[in-house]
C-alpha cells in the first residue's frame, strides 16, 4: 500500500493550474471557469484506512475502497492500492454511499404547471438550473443524487429529471444518464386545491373531491389506452402496406398520452404524493385495474395502516422522518412510520421535500433507529440504497458495491452521530466537494469574481 | 478631387460653421422643413460603407430613395441637391431588430423595458400563442416614438411583441415620419418566440409556468409537422381524403417546422438560450437567439449561430445567472465590488461572443434614445471592435432579416439609408446630425435624453416615486402590507421593500412617464422568488398589478407618506 498523500495540497495546485489554463484558453464557456474550482477526477482513486458503511453488506473497519474511472473497482479490507493511484486517507473517517433524495424540488426554475389537473407532458428536465445555493448545500450533506419532482398541484404532474449534484458544472451535466423516465401524480387536499381559492372571476379547477380524482385518472388512463390503439392500427396498417401504396398518415403525436401509454408499459415510474390511507389503496386499485405499477407513494404518512397492500404491490413508500398534523391530511402521521412500512416488506426510503432538510438527511435517517428501532444498515438505505431503487437506479449507485458508480460521501464520525459532519463528497470517483479545500459559498464567490475579472480585462486586450 | 458641382455660396458663408452652412443652404435651396425627399449628393463626407471599407473623402448620390452612386469621384447630377459635408462622416442606418414601436398597448403585454400598460386588463384571447398574429397589420407608429428612435441613427426597427410564447410574425418598418403599413419592408420576417406564459398559475390559463410552455411549444410544432404532411397529401390529390382542419395558428407553423421561416427566440440567460437552442434542435428550427444578454455563458451552445446581442444590459443585481443570484444576495456588503465585477462581464458580452467566432447583430434591446448608442459604445469600450460593432448595427442586422441585398451598407442599388454625424458614429462625440430614410432627409433636432424618454412614453413628464410608500398587495393568500422606499435619479430609481418576507433591495427600477416598474427577489418555501412590480404614479397614489414569480399576479395599491 502506497502512503498516504498530502491530497489536500495536490487538490489546491492542481485547481490552481486549471483556472489558469482556463484563463489563458479564453475565450470559453464560463462554466469551464467555474468547473476550474473542481478538480478533475483522477483515474484511479482510492479511500484508504476508514470505516465503510456499504448498506448493502454491512460495515468494513479500517477498509479501502479503490475508484478506476469513476466506478468502484474494490471494496475490502484487504484492497491493494496501485501505484499512482490517488490517495485520500480515511483514517478516522467513516464513508458511506452518497446520499440520494426521493423527493426534491432543488435545481427547477418552475416547480407547478398547476393551471391543469393533468400536465403529463411537462418535464423538470426542461426547466433545471445549476446555479442555486441549494444544490452545493445538499453537496455539502453528502447529497449525490435527487428526484427533481414536479409539484402536487395535479392529479398527473409533470415528469421528473434524476439529477446528480455535479455544482459547478453546466445545467446539461446533471442529468443522471440512465435513470429511467418518472412521473409525478398527486392524491388529496393539494389537488382538489382545498387550502386555497382561485382569483375572482375564475371557476375552481376539476376535480374538488378525492371522487372527482379517480375519476380523473380512470378517464386520462382510458383515453391513453384508445391512443395507444390507434398507433398500435397505424404501425401495423404501415406495416402492411404495400409498395407504390401511399402511406397512411399518423395518428397525432400527444405528449401528454404518450407519457401515460408509457406509465401503461412500465417504462415510466409513477411517484405518488399522498397521505392518506384511503387515497393510497384508490391509486393501487386504479393501477391494479390498469395493469401498472406504483414506483413510490412520495409523503405516504398513514404508510404504515397500509404497509401491506403496499409491499404486495411493489410499491415502495418514501416518507419524512417526524412530520406531523402540519395539515388535516397529515393528521394522522407518526415517526413509526419508516420503520412499521419497513417491518412489513415495504422498500423504505427518508426525503427531504426541502432545500433546507435535504442538507441533513443523515440525521433524518438516524431518526428511524430512534423511532421504531430499525437497524443501523437499514437506516442507511433509506437515504441511499432504497432510495436508488425507487429510482430505479440501484444497479449504478445507492451502496459501496464494485461496479457501482463511485457516489460517496466521507464523514468526520459516524453519519448518525450529531457532530459528525461531510468532509468530501465524490460523484462518479471526482471530488465536488472537500471541506478542507473547497472554499465555502461566500469565498467561492469571492473567487468566481476575481477570475471574471481578469477573464474579462485579458480577453478584452487580446 | 473636387470634380462635384458646389452650390453656389454668398462671401458669408464661408465664416460660419460648416453644420450651420449647410442648414443655411438647404432652406435656402428647397425652403422647406426638416424631412426633405428628392435627388441628394452628399460631397467630401467620410463614408463608411461597412462593406467596402471607409472611402475617407467621397461622395454618395440619391435618387428614389436609392442609392444610385457611392464613391471618391462620382459625377454629380446636375437635378441633385448639393450637401457639403466636409468634416462629416455617412453611415449606413442603423437597424434595430429588438423592437415593440406602434404595438397597442392593451394586446401587447408589459415586458421588461416595454412602456408598461399600468394595470392588466383582461385581454380578449390568450396573448403570447398567437404564431398567425400578423405585426405588420396592426402598427399604428406615433411621430415622437419614430423621431425619438430615427434622432439615435437608427432608420428601420423589426417589430414584435416582446413577451409570449408564440408572439407573433414580426414585421420590419423603415422609420419615416408618415411611416404606414404600406411602407413596411418587409412582413411577415420571422416568428417571434419566447419563454413567457400566458397567466398566473392561480387557476389561470395554460401555459402558465415555464414548464407548460415548453411543452406548448413542443406539442405545437407536433402538431404543425403533421398539419404541413395532411396539407401536402391534400394538395396532391383531394378525392378520397378528407379535407385538413383549418387552424390557422398551426397553418403558420408550418413553414416554421420547415425551417423556411426563421424562428426570433427571445432568450437571455444562460439557460434560457441552452433552452431555445435544445428546441430549436429537436424541431430543426432556422433559430436566430435575441437578447443572449448572458451569452457569454453559453458559447458552446451559440456557436455557428446567429445572434441578435441586447445592449439592454441588466442591472447587476438583476437575476439573470448564478453570479447575478450571489451578488443580489451580497449586495448590501459589497455591492461597489459586485457591480464592477458585473459590468464588465455583461457589457463584454458582445466582445466575448464576437472572439468566439459569434456572427451577431446588436440591438437595443428596448433600450431608449441615446443610451442606445452609449451602451453600444461600452461594448465597444468592453473590446467588441469599432467595426464590428457597425456592422452588427447595419450589414448583420439587414442579413439576418433578409435584406442584405437591400439594406444594411452603402452601396449604389441599396436603399438610401443613411445617418449623417459628426465624428465617427461610434466616437465619444458623435453627434447625430441629419437621418435620411428611403432617401428622405430628416434633420436631428437633439433632445435632452430625459426629453427623448418622456416623448416615448406619449409625451407625460417623468413622474415622481422617491419617498415612502406604503403599500398593500391583494395576493391570493390575502392581503400584504410593504413599505417601499426609493431615491430616484431621473427615470430609474433604487431603494428597498420591506414586508412580512423581509427587506429586499429594488432592482431595475424605473419610470416612463406615469408608468413605474420594478422588481425584488425574496425567499419563499426555501425557492428564490422574482416579483415584478408594474404600477402608475398619480400624486401621491400608486396603483397597479406584481407577477410573484410563477405563482400569478396579484393587485397592489397604496399611498406616499406625508
Amino acid at each position: 500500500m502506497s502512503p498516504p498523500r498530502d491530497t489536500a495540497a495536490r487538490v489546491r495546485k492542481d485547481t490552481a493550474r486549471t483556472a489558469r489554463d482556463t484563463i489563458t484558453r479564453a475565450p470559453r464557456g464560463d462554466t469551464a471557469v467555474l468547473a476550474a474550482h473542481i478538480p478533475p477526477a483522477a483515474r484511479l482513486v482510492a479511500i484508504t484506512n476508514a470505516t465503510i458503511l456499504t448498506a448493502s453488506h454491512g460495515t468494513i473497519e479500517k477498509g479501502t475502497i479503490l475508484i478506476r474511472d469513476g466506478k468502484i473497482a474494490a471494496v475490502g479490507s484487504n484492497v491493494t492500492v496501485p501505484a499512482g493511484a490517488q490517495v485520500i486517507d480515511g483514517t478516522g473517517k467513516y464513508v458511506m454511499p452518497g446520499i440520494i433524495d426521493a423527493h426534491s424540488h432543488s435545481a427547477g426554475e418552475a416547480i407547478n404547471e398547476g393551471t391543469r389537473s393533468v400536465t403529463a407532458e411537462v418535464r423538470m428536465s426542461d426547466v433545471i438550473r445549476q446555479d442555486g445555493a441549494g444544490l452545493y448545500r445538499e453537496l455539502a450533506g453528502g447529497v449525490t443524487a435527487l428526484n427533481i419532482l414536479h409539484g402536487s398541484a395535479n392529479t398527473i404532474g409533470g415528469q421528473n429529471v434524476v439529477v446528480k449534484t455535479r455544482w459547478g458544472l453546466p445545467v446539461d451535466s446533471l442529468i443522471f444518464k440512465g435513470a429511467p423516465p418518472g412521473i409525478k401524480f398527486a392524491l388529496g387536499e393539494n389537488v382538489r386545491q382545498t387550502n386555497g381559492s382561485p382569483p375572482p372571476g375564475r371557476a375552481r379547477r376539476y376535480p374538488f373531491t378525492r371522487m372527482g380524482v379517480e375519476q380523473l385518472l380512470r378517464e386520462r388512463f382510458t383515453a391513453a389506452q384508445a391512443y395507444r390503439t390507434q398507433w398500435q392500427s397505424y404501425e401495423k396498417a404501415r406495416r402492411d402496406g404495400k409498395k407504390g401504396e401511399v402511406a397512411p398518415i399518423p395518428p397525432r403525436r400527444d405528449l401528454q398520452l404518450d407519457a401515460l401509454v408509457e406509465i401503461l408499459e412500465g417504462k415510466r415510474l409513477v411517484h405518488a404524493h399522498s397521505y392518506r390511507e384511503d387515497e393510497i389503496l384508490m391509486l393501487l386499485q386504479v393501477a391494479k385495474d390498469f395493469g401498472f405499477k406504483v414506483a413510490s407513494f412520495q409523503h405516504v404518512l398513514e404508510g404504515y395502516k397500509v404497509a401491506d397492500e403496499l409491499a404486495a404491490a411493489g410499491s415502495g413508500g418514501s416518507t419524512f422522518a417526524d412530520n406531523w398534523a402540519y395539515k388535516l391530511e397529515a393528521w394522522d402521521a407518526i415517526p413509526y412510520n419508516a420503520t412499521l412500512m419497513a417491518d412489513r416488506g415495504v422498500v423504505v426510503s427518508i426525503n427531504s421535500d426541502s432545500d433546507e432538510r435535504a442538507r441533513r438527511l443523515y440525521q433524518e435517517a438516524a431518526k428511524a433507529m430512534h423511532y421504531g428501532g430499525a437497524s443501523e444498515e437499514a437506516a442507511l438505505r433509506m437515504i441511499t440504497l432504497n432510495a436508488a431503487i425507487q429510482l430505479g437506479v440501484d444497479k449504478m449507485t445507492g451502496s459501496i458495491d464494485v461496479g457501482k458508480d463511485a457516489d460517496l460521501a466521507i464523514f468526520s464520525g459516524h453519519p448518525f452521530a450529531p457532530a459528525s459532519r461531510v468532509e468530501m463528497t465524490l460523484i462518479d470517483g471526482r471530488t465536488f466537494f472537500d471541506r478542507r479545500t473547497a472554499p465555502t459559498l461566500e469565498s467561492q464567490m469571492q473567487q468566481q469574481r476575481r477570475v471574471r475579472a481578469v477573464t474579462t480585462s485579458n480577453g478584452g486586450a487580446q | 478631387m473636387l470634380s462635384i458641382i458646389l452650390l453656389p455660396e454668398s462671401p458669408a458663408m464661408r465664416f460660419v460653421t460648416p453644420g450651420a452652412a449647410i442648414a443655411a443652404a438647404i432652406v435656402a435651396a428647397s425652403g422647406s422643413a426638416s424631412a426633405q425627399e428628392g435627388t441628394w449628393a452628399l460631397t467630401n463626407a467620410r463614408i463608411e460603407t461597412v462593406t467596402h471599407g471607409v472611402i475617407e473623402r467621397g461622395t454618395i448620390v440619391i435618387r428614389d430613395g436609392l442609392i444610385v452612386a457611392v464613391g471618391p469621384s462620382v459625377t454629380v447630377p446636375s437635378d441633385a441637391r448639393v450637401v457639403d459635408l466636409t468634416s462629416k462622416t455617412v453611415s449606413p442606418g442603423l437597424i434595430d431588430l429588438t423592437s415593440t414601436m406602434g404595438l397597442a398597448n392593451a394586446t401587447q403585454p408589459a415586458g421588461r423595458v416595454a412602456a408598461p400598460a399600468p394595470a392588466p386588463t383582461p385581454a380578449a384571447g390568450p396573448i403570447g400563442l398567437e404564431p398567425d398574429r400578423t405585426i405588420a397589420d396592426e402598427l399604428k407608429l406615433s411621430g415622437a416614438e419614430v423621431k425619438s428612435t430615427r434622432d439615435v441613427g437608427i432608420t428601420a426597427v423589426l417589430v414584435a411583441p416582446n413577451r409570449g410564447a408564440f408572439r407573433g410574425m414580426s414585421a420590419l418598418v423603415p422609420l419615416r415620419d408618415s411611416a404606414g403599413t404600406s411602407r413596411v419592408l418587409r412582413s411577415p420576417v420571422a416568428l417571434h418566440m419566447g419563454f413567457q406564459g400566458v397567466g398566473s398559475g392561480f387557476g389561470g390559463d395554460y401555459p402558465g409556468t415555464l414548464l407548460g410552455v415548453i411543452a406548448y411549444e413542443r406539442q405545437a410544432f407536433y402538431d404543425a409537422q403533421r398539419l404541413g404532411l395532411m396539407l401536402d397529401r391534400y394538395r396532391a390529390g383531394q378525392r378520397g381524403m378528407a379535407r385538413p382542419e383549418y387552424d390557422a395558428r398551426l397553418t403558420a407553423l408550418v413553414p416554421v417546422v420547415r425551417g423556411a421561416m426563421p424562428v426570433f427566440f427571445d432568450a437571455n440567460n444562460e439557460n434560457e438560450i441552452r433552452r431555445a437552442v435544445r428546441e430549436a434542435k429537436e424541431f430543426d428550427l432556422k433559430l436566430v437567439i435575441t437578447g443572449a444578454t448572458e451569452g457569454f455563458r453559453a458559447l458552446d451552445a451559440l456557436a455557428g449561430r446567429p445572434v441578435v446581442v441586447s445592449v439592454n444590459f441588466p442591472k447587476s443585481n438583476e437575476v439573470t445567472g448564478w453570479t447575478y443570484h450571489w451578488m443580489m444576495q451580497h449586495a448590501p456588503n459589497d455591492s461597489a465590488a459586485a457591480d464592477r465585477a458585473a459590468r464588465s462581464l455583461i457589457e463584454g458580452n458582445a466582445a466575448t461572443l464576437h472572439r468566439a467566432g459569434v456572427k451577431l447583430a446588436l440591438a437595443s434591446g428596448g433600450t431608449r434614445g441615446s443610451d442606445f448608442l452609449s451602451n453600444v459604445r461600452k461594448a465597444v469600450t468592453a473590446g467588441l471592435p469599432r467595426d464590428v460593432a457597425l456592422q452588427a448595427m447595419t450589414i448583420r442586422a439587414a442579413e439576418l432579416v433578409g435584406m442584405g441585398e437591400a439594406l444594411g451598407s452603402i452601396e449604389a442599388g441599396k436603399i438610401a439609408n443613411l445617418v449623417v454625424s459628426d465624428g465617427s458614429l461610434l466616437g465619444d462625440s458623435a453627434r447625430v446630425r441629419w437621418v435620411f430614410v428611403d432617401g428622405v432627409r430628416y434633420e436631428v433636432t437633439a433632445p435632452a435624453p430625459a426629453a427623448a424618454r418622456a416623448a416615448a412614453a406619449g409625451g407625460v413628464a417623468t413622474a415622481q416615486v422617491a419617498g415612502t410608500w406604503s403599500l398593500t398587495i391583494n395576493s391570493p393568500q390575502g392581503a400584504q402590507d410593504a413599505t417601499l422606499v426609493a431615491a430616484q435619479d431621473g427615470t430609474n430609481f433604487s431603494g428597498t421593500m420591506t414586508s412580512a418576507a423581509g427587506t429586499a433591495p429594488v432592482a431595475d427600477g424605473q419610470v416612463v412617464g406615469k408608468a413605474v416598474t420594478w422588481t425584488i427577489s425574496i425567499t419563499m418555501g426555501g425557492q428564490s422568488v422574482t416579483i415584478s412590480f408594474t404600477g402608475e404614479v398619480d400624486g401621491n397614489r400608486m396603483t397597479g398589478s406584481a407577477q410573484i414569480g410563477s405563482f400569478g399576479t396579484a393587485p397592489f395599491s397604496g399611498d406616499r407618506k406625508p
